[in-house]
């Protein structure tokens, strides 16, 4: 891109153009770059996103543990501070990677990217992005994924679809998580799903417990059909 | 929290849509934000006040936020309908996320002093 101002006289009142004042163009322009480079490699790229505590990094590791022999994937989580969640994930058998976001409450694209930069990723089937735990700001970042996947944890109430709607509304797969607990709280499942098809009449869901195991094999299942459609996918040249 | 990125995107965008001295000008910026952006109008004010003291440039400019309905426009029957409390749904009850407004985070208008 030409790095040509407009020439706009800069006087009075003036009109802006949608695309070029955009205020998330350069996160959606790495974005683009990222979507390309997964459809040319048919790399399946994942963005899990919840609030703080839902379970995002216990699934991560029931994943590896359940998938990693038949599927070649890694993760790259994001937190604030601390390498803590890359290590529970690496001693599940997956190679990961910290990005810590040093007080950004989300992933930006050019985050996730130059952290693919730094990973081996030949022969990668399934690269997983486990977001910063927050369900409003990650909402607004395109990363380049394939999937948005949205965990609710029981724990947290069945309103949570229509609080934060548009985590909901641009996610593809709810996961309803510690379903193990539902026996011991006010959380209905159909009421949340409800919700979620309310604000998002395409969304799909599942119900899972990374504790008891509970929807876990449906989950894999999920993942393991797409993996294998992006395999058969026309690879995309960059 | 993310309003901070966000603003620094304002001042990056202006400063290569626009040149140095013309935006010594800069009086006001409107931007134009959908419903479901996610963009709290207020967050925003108090993000722009922070990054302007950094961004001493940018100090004498005043932020203007409009917030913009979401928009529906159902395939099924060509409805266009205002979103209330997040239902996704035309009037005449067909589920749809065809947006046609709603998602905008766009510097809409640029004011500068004569």
């Amino acid at each position: 891109m030409a790095a040509e101002k407009s020439n706009k006289a800069a006087r009075g009142t003036v009109q802006c153009d949608n695309s070029s004042f955009n205020l998330l163009k350069a996160n959606d322009f790495v974005a683009d770059t990222i979507r390309k480079f997964v459809a040319e490699k048919q790399i399946l790229l994942v963005n899990i996103t919840s609030s703080a505590g839902s379970g995002k990094t216990t699934l991560m590791q029931e994943t590896a543990r359940r998938l990693s022999s038949k599927i070649k994937m890694k993760v790259l989580v994001g937190d604030l501070e601390t390498e803590r969640d890359a290590d529970r994930i690496k001693q599940a058998g997956v190679e990961a990677l910290q990005i810590v976001t040093g007080g950004i409450c989300h992933l930006e694209a050019q985050m996730v990217w130059q952290a693919m930069e730094q990973i081996d990723l030949e022969g990668v089937e399934l690269l997983f992005v486990e977001n910063v735990g927050n369900l409003v700001c990650p909402s607004s970042f395109d990363l380049g994924e394939d999937f948005r996947v949205t965990l609710l944890a029981s724990t947290e109430g069945d309103d949570k679809p229509k609080k934060y709607p548009k985590m909901f509304y641009t996610s593809d797969l709810m996961l309803v998580s510690k379903a193990d607990l539902l026996p011991y709280i006010p959380f209905s499942v159909e009421a949340a799903i409800q919700d979620a098809r309310d604000v998002n009449p395409d969304i799909e869901a599942l119900q899972i417990s990374s504790t008891s195991g509970e929807g876990i094999d449906e989950w894999c299942s999920w993942l393991e059909e797409k993996v294998k459609l992006k395999k058969e996918s026309e690879s995309m040249p960059v | 929290m993310h309003e901070i990125s966000l603003v620094r995107n304002i001042f990056r965008t202006l400063e290569a849509e626009f040149e140095k001295d013309e935006l010594e000008k800069l009086s006001q910026i409107d931007l134009k934000v959908g419903l479901l952006s996610n963009v709290e109008p207020i967050l925003m004010q108090n993000a722009f006040e922070a990054v302007t003291q950094d961004e001493q440039r940018f100090q004498k400019a005043e932020l203007q936020v409009n917030v913009v309905p979401i928009i529906i426009k159902c395939e099924l029957c060509g409805d266009e309908s205002e979103v209330k409390n997040y239902s996704f749904k035309c009037s005449n009850g067909h589920p749809t996320k065809n947006i046609i407004q709603g998602e905008e985070l766009t510097i809409e208008r640029v004011h500068f002093h004569e």
